[in-house]
């Protein structure tokens, strides 16, 4: 178990920047997640931390170790490097045994016979898939393959775990449970992972911190409750929870000895708290974020005395179950609110109340949070 | 029962009938092998034997007994060699990529398209060079050498399904290049082997031409060659070169038989896909 370090890491396909001036560090038994769209070099990053793929330039430390580094000639192959990657396909062995596939990785270290066997079935049994040894990966369900994948990574106790979407390939419902079990399965071994995926629920619900990479660049390193309350773009805010925050443009005016947010459509006063980040934005082009979760019909509301009430219709209403998302519009400004109940009828007017303490504003041009 | 429908009717018609024009020669080859000189005058090939002998299958076989044996050793023995060495070889170009690989291939995919006839001269030149002229050694290497631009093709196409996270997998379980291919890729190749080893077996049992400049009337002269000279210098003797080719057409028959099994095999099998 060692930490990650990455510095200055960039790597390119041709013209196709794939990571740009990456720089990071994991702590050691840390459970980090790479989340992003795809295409966007998180498994890339993985890879040059497996060694898979050599970076243009940049350094890769595992613990106090420099694996991976160009300018001093430096790399180390990702079969001396102890770290254990699962594939988003497996990529288990077709013609081998679940035995066989998860003996590999220490049948090829020179382990004996009888230590082989001892560790294959300690893994089998951890994961579940005891009585799955003789099978081939063929005769398998996509569950059980994970597992297979997962045991093989395990079974040789590395130093990192490389997790290349692992759950992508399987169904919502399995998705959900395998999630919860590879994260008490990585509490109790307390490995160094890395995790890649695009799934931001998954990110949120598994990880220490997240980095959210976009187009090779680093957005924001955090944990997921930095990135969901204070994310530092337009980019990570719109990212990050489902569904996603509300953005409404809007130009920053002083108007009778107040600040506001004029949308064209309605004019929302600043509140006395923000005033002070805002006051150099005059007249200048922002836009403000709000989470569905943050907004109220009036009815339902009780103790929130600002006066910021939207006359807004609506547009459609999603039952989800435990909640309801109205989909409100005034003009051409589109809302979505997360409400427990409404007494809203589609194509009627409602009245929305804005919790404005939990606003987010960020520049319009340079996409950054202000606040 | 459901009477069949017209269409049916003919186009069964049709295909038997290509079968018996395409089962003709054949027919004809086996009968006129049993056959005695006096039967060949009075029969016409396709007519069975007026009195059945075997005499011309016993002299044939005394005849080439012995290039039989050299085409089996050096057509087995290109074989085998051919296929490893395109096995190899496509396994470098598709998963290790190295600087130049594309052009490499394209070497490879150019050779396929050379002429036999184009290095007749250089191959002869080089063979007395190397000291192989009227070896059996000099068969298997040109055998072996003309065999690898095909069975590179083959087997690089078929490598190129095997999934790259499958090989990058071995590689951080700790396996090395050798390793790799021996453990993972060797196992998955059964169908390309069979696929390549027929073809190769037939084009290399079949060939005639580097037979006859490599090891004319020698003791190591192919088959083929041995068989076209079956024909005799004062008279046709026609029974004795059909048993000649039934010989010769049987190894090939035979290996179509076992290995069609394991082609089909090979096919169900074969799934990469995980």
């Amino acid at each position: 178990m060692v930490s990650v370090t990455i510095k200055d890491l960039t790597k390119q396909y041709g013209t196709c920047v794939a990571v740009k001036d990456l720089n990071l560090e994991i702590k050691d038994g840390e459970f980090f997640v790479f989340l992003g769209p795809s295409g966007c070099g998180k498994s890339t990053t993985l890879l040059c931390i497996a060694g898979l793929v050599k970076p243009d330039k940049g350094e890769v430390w595992l613990g106090n170790e420099l694996v991976t580094s160009p300018e001093r000639d430096i790399y180390m192959t990702p079969q001396k490097r102890e770290v254990a990657m699962v594939f988003q396909d497996y990529a288990l062995y077709p013609h081998m045994t679940v035995f066989k596939n998860v003996a590999f990785p220490l049948e090829v270290r020179g382990e004996d016979k009888g230590e082989i066997m001892e560790r294959v079935k300690a893994t089998a049994e951890l994961l579940g898939i005891s009585q799955l040894l003789d099978r081939k990966p063929g005769q398998l369900s996509g569950g059980q393959r994970q597992r297979v994948a997962l045991a093989r990574a395990m079974v040789r106790k590395p130093k990192v775990f490389l997790l290349d979407e692992p759950l992508a390939n399987l169904d919502a419902k399995l998705r959900v449970k395998t999630r919860i079990e590879l994260k008490k399965l990585q509490q109790k071994l307390g490995v160094t992972t890395i995790y890649v995926t695009h799934d931001q629920v998954e990110a949120m619900t598994m990880a220490d911190r997240i980095m959210v990479q976009k187009d090779g660049v680093t957005e924001q390193i955090g944990t997921p409750d930095e990135l969901y309350n204070h994310p530092s773009n337009l980019f990570v805010a719109g990212f990050i929870g489902s569904p996603e925050m509300n953005f409404i443009d809007c130009t920053l005016i002083e108007e009778g000895n107040r600040l506001w947010l004029d949308a064209k459509e309605f004019k929302i006063p600043v509140p006395a708290k923000i005033v002070p980040e805002l006051k150099s934005y005059i007249g200048e082009d922002l836009t403000m974020g709000i989470r569905p979760e943050d907004l109220y019909e009036r009815e339902s509301v009780k103790g929130i005395t600002q006066k910021n009430a939207l006359r807004m219709t609506a547009d459609i209403i999603e039952p989800v179950g435990p909640y309801l998302l109205l989909h409100l519009s005034k003009g051409r400004c589109p809302l979505v609110a997360r409400v427990k109940e409404t007494t809203a009828r589609i194509g009627q007017e409602v009245d929305i109340e804005m919790d404005l303490s939990k606003i987010h504003m960020f520049d319009k041009k340079t996409t950054e949070a202000i606040i | 029962m459901r009477s069949p429908k017209p269409r049916r009717v003919i186009l069964y018609i049709l295909l038997v009938f290509s079968v018996f024009l395409f089962l003709l020669p054949l027919w004809a080859c086996i009968t006129t092998s049993f056959k005695t000189v006096k039967d060949l005058i009075y029969t016409t090939p396709v007519e069975p034997p007026l009195s059945p002998t075997v005499a011309p299958l016993i002299t044939a076989f005394n005849i080439m007994v012995r290039p039989l044996l050299n085409s089996f050793t050096f057509t087995v023995a290109a074989m085998i060699l051919s296929c490893l060495l395109g096995s190899i070889n496509g396994y470098i170009l598709t998963k290790i990529k190295f600087r130049g690989s594309n052009i490499v291939f394209l070497f490879f995919t150019i050779g396929i398209f050379i002429p036999y006839q184009a290095v007749l001269v250089p191959l002869v030149l080089t063979m007395s060079k190397l000291g192989l002229y009227n070896q059996i050694g000099g068969l298997i290497l040109a055998h072996t050498a003309y065999g690898i631009p095909i069975t590179t093709l083959l087997f690089r196409n078929f490598y190129g399904l095997i999934p790259d996270s499958v090989i990058m997998a071995a590689k951080t379980d700790g396996a090395g290049t050798w390793t790799i291919y021996r453990r993972i890729v060797l196992p998955l190749s059964l169908l390309p082997f069979v696929v390549a080893a027929v073809f190769q077996f037939t084009s290399i049992w079949n060939d005639f031409l580097f037979g006859v400049v490599l090891a004319r009337g020698s003791e190591v002269q192919p088959a083929s060659v041995a068989l076209a000279n079956l024909k005799g210098t004062t008279e046709f003797q026609w029974n004795v070169q059909m048993a000649g080719t039934l010989w010769y057409a049987l190894p090939v028959l035979v290996i179509y038989l076992i290995l069609a099994k394991y082609l089909i095999r090979g096919y169900m099998a074969g799934a990469v896909k995980g």
